[in-house]
């Protein structure tokens, strides 16, 4: 059923970027099936990557289970990461698999490229993964003070999905939002695996972009650590 | 008339019991607030960068979302609780509602309100107000009207259709999946104009989930887009009619699904 559900947000935006590229075909040096390519990946990427850590901890947090998670003689940063990493394994194989054979048979998506790039995108998407998980860790360990982040995931996810450039791509914004996506992590997330899978970044950017998503991934690593020991400390188990 | 006062006194009650929340209340806001803004601005950088999506400037964009947006502000603010009513049948809760003396409809509906609709009303003002001022805009009376009209039917279209859906569980037991379908569908209205869209799906938004009256419909006759010469410019008349069907139709389910009603006991 969800196969349906990405089937037709596909059908929607490969219909808006084939409208806005019928209009001027081969804007800003792109296109349209690279266009297409990268709004229909940012769509699947989210499938595999958006395993929400948050929500696991949240409901946790909120019930009290969370001691049982505590007391296991494991530590609780690597538990949540397995433990994600097993859910964005299962998401690739039952839903993204199926959805990019989907996409390539009906909206015309641009095959994986040679082995160097497939090489790069895979190692990239498994950057991206790290890095996304470590934002959800850490608005995660937030819940542990503020007990609930409903009200939050509002604006949370939206500004995830802006900064990161799963909709609309980085080159297409104005110059200060750009700067400023570039300095965020975010930028990390979708735009520079499906950049490198598309082929705008390429040679020896492709490799500069696959070192930032490396340092993001370790100072975002470092960071959650630090933030979970100290909100640990603090920790109030609700009933239980 | 009677069952009007009492819907708005329990509406009142729930405003309240809200409100003991204040801080969530608060951050919920300022989260929609976040969102819409964060999607009207992706939609912006997209159509101005590319001057026009199919003819439609960027402003006309931001009024085609907005109009959306205020009907379903209403909706979300007074008829958010329909889809709860899955839950209640399934737990056997239900037959509270049917054992007082009032109808059962407003007693269920009345239980609660979903706050964000606040957040919602809010933007979609300012935004609606940002668009006819940028686009020149200088309404007659009767377009005033027409808007107002196009507001409260894009509401009950949302409503209706949501209650029809929700309904179902009368007989099935569960109507998640069916609403889920709803929701997608009126993504997809609500960002985008639906002439950039294939036949079969505007068939499927004008004709058989009638989504496409909520903004599309209303955007052309007010933006002064219809095309006189085209034989389905009526149609941008029509959402009044469109909703007004549809409340006659989802009520008289709504009947058949009580009479069809058997607790699942609890």
């Amino acid at each position: 059923m969800r196969l349906f559900w990405v089937y037709l947000l596909m059908y929607s935006v490969y219909w808006v970027w084939k409208t806005l590229y019928t209009q001027s075909p081969g804007a800003f040096g792109v296109s349209l099936k690279q266009m297409v390519t990268y709004a229909i990946l940012g769509m699947i990427l989210d499938i595999v990557l958006d395993v929400g850590p948050e929500w696991y901890i949240a409901n946790q947090v909120r019930t009290g289970a969370i001691d049982t998670d505590l007391m296991k003689p494991l530590d609780f940063h690597f538990h949540m990461l397995a433990r994600s990493a097993g859910e964005m394994l299962f998401g690739l194989g039952i839903l993204a698999l199926p959805a990019f054979a989907i996409g390539y048979f009906l909206f015309d998506l641009q095959p994986p490229g040679d082995a160097t790039t497939s090489l790069l995108f895979a190692m990239s998407v498994l950057f991206s993964f790290f890095v996304f998980f470590h934002i959800g860790f850490l608005l995660g360990a937030l819940t542990v003070i503020t007990l609930d982040i409903r009200s939050i995931a509002w604006a949370y996810y939206a500004l995830i999905s802006f900064f990161s450039g799963q909709m609309v791509p980085l080159w297409l914004f104005p110059d200060f939002l750009r700067k400023i996506s570039e300095l965020l992590p975010f930028q990390a997330i979708y735009y520079i695996p499906i950049s490198i899978y598309i082929r705008t970044l390429n040679g020896s950017a492709a490799l500069r972009a696959l070192g930032l998503q490396v340092f993001w991934a370790i100072v975002l690593g470092f960071v959650a650590r630090w933030a979970w020991n100290r909100v640990h400390a603090r920790l109030t188990v609700q009933g239980g | 008339m009677d069952g009007l006062a009492l819907y708005f006194r329990l509406i009142r009650v729930a405003v309240k019991a809200r409100m003991q929340y204040r801080a969530d209340f608060f951050a919920g806001v300022i989260g929609v607030i976040v969102m819409n803004a964060v999607t009207v601005t992706l939609i912006s950088i997209m159509v101005s960068r590319f001057r026009h999506l199919n003819g439609w400037t960027m402003w006309e964009m931001v009024f085609l979302y907005c109009l959306w947006l205020l009907g379903h502000s209403l909706y979300s603010f007074f008829f958010w609780h329909i889809r709860a009513l899955e839950e209640y049948l399934v737990e056997g809760t239900f037959d509270q509602f049917l054992l007082r003396p009032a109808s059962p409809f407003i007693m269920f509906l009345g239980r609660e309100i979903q706050y964000m609709g606040v957040a919602d009303l809010t933007f979609a003002t300012l935004g609606v107000s940002l668009a006819y001022r940028n686009l020149h805009l200088q309404w007659s009376g009767t377009q005033w009207l027409f808007f107002g009209l196009a507001i409260i039917s894009g509401t009950l279209i949302e409503t209706t259709l949501v209650l029809m859906i929700t309904c179902l569980s009368f007989w099935t037991g569960r109507s998640r999946r069916a609403s889920q379908l709803l929701n997608r569908l009126n993504v997809m209205v609500q960002y985008y104009p639906v002439d950039i869209f294939g036949y079969t799906f505007r068939l499927i938004v004008t004709g058989l989930i009638p989504v496409a009256f909520m903004n599309y419909y209303p955007t052309l006759l007010l933006l002064g887009k219809l095309d006189p010469q085209s034989p389905w410019s009526w149609l941008g008349y029509m959402s009044p009619v469109v909703a007004l069907t549809l409340v006659i139709l989802s009520s008289g389910i709504w009947h058949l699904a009580l009479r069809r009603y058997s607790s699942a006991g609890g």
